[in-house]
């Protein structure tokens, strides 16, 4: 019996508007991804790659189709069970940080772990832990607003990751760094995700980032097709 | 957000601030009228139950002045008859004392009578004695001493006359009275005192009144006095409370981001709702604090210093009282936190609606 996959999409579609102004992103998408697999999604931009993610992390409802991940359909869970599946088996990156600016570095890191309810002392030792992990073990008390654009990429992949999520869904991680943190912050979100056997999912418009990762997709009003 | 936030703040420092100054102005005024009710009025008045006098008034007395906490025992002779003078006459409750000289009317029957103080009354009893010609009344002349208005708080005004003369037109013994007026270490103890004055004149033939129970409606209307108030100046909190729900409701709206993003770590609508619902409380508690120490201070800072002066021949007092009272801070207090509380729900179930998708796209 083949494993169970980490995400499985079935037939998903999204579309905005009604009659005239009616927007069809995409229908019959399918997808499966296993542990350790590392797939890159591109296409144009506005054809709809950002609400596939949030469909993915059960943030957005779909007119069609189903998700499940870890096994679980997002459509079947209550809202707080569903927030429960969420924090634990999701990690999600933005391409702007979303770090909340009151909190330092170490207080964002360790915030799912709080929202969780895990002690304040040991969740912040587990986000020093992995803060050292990105190279930001001095930063650790900073505020983000005085961070860099890299620092706090780093700082939001650490806080993705805090909680060891299976999957792992990035939306344009490098869409505001320049080409050497690119790459600085594509091999931590690599690492992380084959360290923890998990699955990673990234959109990128960068062809040398889809490149790195061992399945590209793009994604087309039909579904997702093999580059 | 900063801005908003400190004038929801602001104005509900202010509003707490207002109702316990109001309520500390209340104190002080309500506390001088009981403090001078219970400096004038009898604190305990003991009046014989079934029959006209305490017959042997003496051994009444002293067993009365022998009573723990019982300051002095001052023995009265009332009863009811009229004052006449050039041709009028008004009914008036006439009380004996000891040591009075003359007569003291009341400025309402000073008015009726038309005399002024060094004239002469005749006091006429509803009491008759036989006299060659048949029952005459009972009558005594005095010279008024002095008009002034009877203490605080006494239903009807009386005319004060001295004992003899108030035993001789009531018919009662030498040395008898028909009550005795008592005054305490603790006038709040009177209930206490007028129970064992009761027991030691032997219980069912004497009656007692207390201060408090002499003075029921006034008491009444100052407890009422303070309910209207609190009432009305509660209404500036309620406004600061409503301020603090729109502070916390552009608050929700300004961190529908931060919102989603807790959405995306794995929060639930519950605890969304329970983090905003904190940062509402945290400021309302903050305010409601800051409103009671700033109306606290401010109102013993008056007090002291006597900032306000009030004319002296209108007030029996020299400046305005503040006087805040543990009780009434701690009702402003449960209050507006209460109130705090609930104005900041709605927002905070506004916050924990929020739609992620939307939030994330707007940045
Ligand atoms: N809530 C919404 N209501 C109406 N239209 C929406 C809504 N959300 C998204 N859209 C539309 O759906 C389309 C896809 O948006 P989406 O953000 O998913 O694109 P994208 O592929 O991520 O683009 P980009 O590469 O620029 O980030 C856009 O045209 C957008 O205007
Ligand atoms: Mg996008």
């Amino acid at each position: 019996m083949p494993a169970e996959p980490i995400l499985a999409v079935d037939s998903l579609a999204r579309g905005f508007g009604d009659g005239e102004a009616r927007l069809e992103l995409f229908s019959g998408l399918s997808l499966s991804i296993g542990a350790g697999e590392a797939v890159a999604i591109v296409g144009p931009s506005g054809c709809g790659k950002s609400t596939l993610l949030h469909l993915l992390a059960g943030l957005d409802r779909p007119d069609a189709g189903r998700v499940l991940v870890g096994g679980r359909d997002w459509e079947t869970l209550a809202p707080e069970p569903k927030a429960k599946w969420r924090g634990e088996s999701v990690g999600f990156v933005f391409q702007l940080h979303h770090l909340l600016p009151e909190l330092t570095a170490e207080e964002n890191v360790a915030l799912p772990l709080l929202l969780a309810g895990e002690p304040d002392a040991r969740a912040r030792a587990t986000a020093r832990e992995l803060l050292a992990r990105v190279g930001l073990v001095r930063q650790a008390g900073a505020l983000p607003r005085i961070l860099s654009g890299g620092e706090r990429q780093r700082v939001a992949i650490a806080r993705a990751v805090v909680r060891r999520p299976r999957l792992l869904l990035c939306d344009e991680p490098t869409g505001s760094l320049d080409a050497a943190h690119a790459a600085e912050v594509l091999d931590l979100l690599l690492g992380a995700a084959r360290e923890r056997a998990g699955a990673l999912l990234l959109v990128t418009h960068d062809p040398s980032v889809a490149a790195r990762c061992g399945t590209v997709l793009t994604l087309t009003p039909r579904g997702l097709l093999t580059s | 957000m900063g801005v908003v936030a400190a004038a929801a703040f602001v104005g509900l420092v202010l509003g707490v601030a207002a109702l316990v100054l109001s309520l500390s102005l209340l104190s002080g005024f309500q506390n001088h009228v009981l403090a001078r009710l219970a400096e004038e009025a009898p604190h305990v008045l003991v009046a014989p139950a079934g029959r006209p006098d305490f017959g042997a008034a003496e051994g009444a007395a002293a067993r009365l002045g022998a009573l723990p906490g019982v300051l002095s025992v001052t023995p009265v002779v009332r009863g009811r008859g009229w004052i006449t003078a050039r041709g009028q006459a008004v009914p008036a409750v006439l009380a004996g004392r000891e040591g009075a000289d003359g007569i003291t009317l009341d400025p309402a029957q000073a008015r009726q009578l038309t005399v002024l103080p060094g004239e002469e009354v005749t006091v006429v009893s509803s009491r008759t004695r036989l006299s060659p010609l048949g029952p005459v009344p009972v009558t005594a002349s005095l010279t008024v001493t002095e008009v002034a208005s009877a203490s605080t708080g006494r239903k009807q005004p009386e005319a004060i006359l001295p004992a003899d003369a108030a035993r001789r037109l009531f018919g009662i013994p030498e040395g008898g009275a028909t009550g005795f007026e008592l005054r305490l270490a603790d006038p709040g103890n009177a209930p206490v005192a007028a129970a064992s004055a009761r027991e030691a004149l032997g219980g069912s033939s004497t009656s007692t009144t207390t201060w408090q129970e002499a003075n029921r409606p006034l008491l009444l209307a100052l407890r009422l006095e303070r309910v209207v108030l609190f009432a009305t100046v509660f209404l500036v909190v309620v406004v600061a409370g409503l301020n603090l729900a729109a502070t916390s409701a552009v608050l929700a709206a300004t961190r529908r981001g931060d919102a989603a993003v807790l959405t995306v770590l794995g929060a639930a609508p519950g605890v969304l709702a329970r983090i905003f619902l904190l940062a509402g409380l945290i400021l309302g508690a903050a305010g409601t604090l800051t409103g009671l120490a700033v109306g606290t201070v401010v109102a013993v800072a008056l007090d002291v210093t006597h900032a306000i002066p009030l004319p002296a021949q209108l007030f029996s007092l020299a400046h305005v009282p503040f006087k805040p009272g543990v009780r009434d801070l701690l009702a402003v207090g449960a209050f507006s936190l209460l109130w705090s509380f609930l104005s900041s729900i709605v927002p905070a179930r506004m916050a924990s609606r929020v739609d992620v998708t939307e939030a994330l796209r707007a940045g």
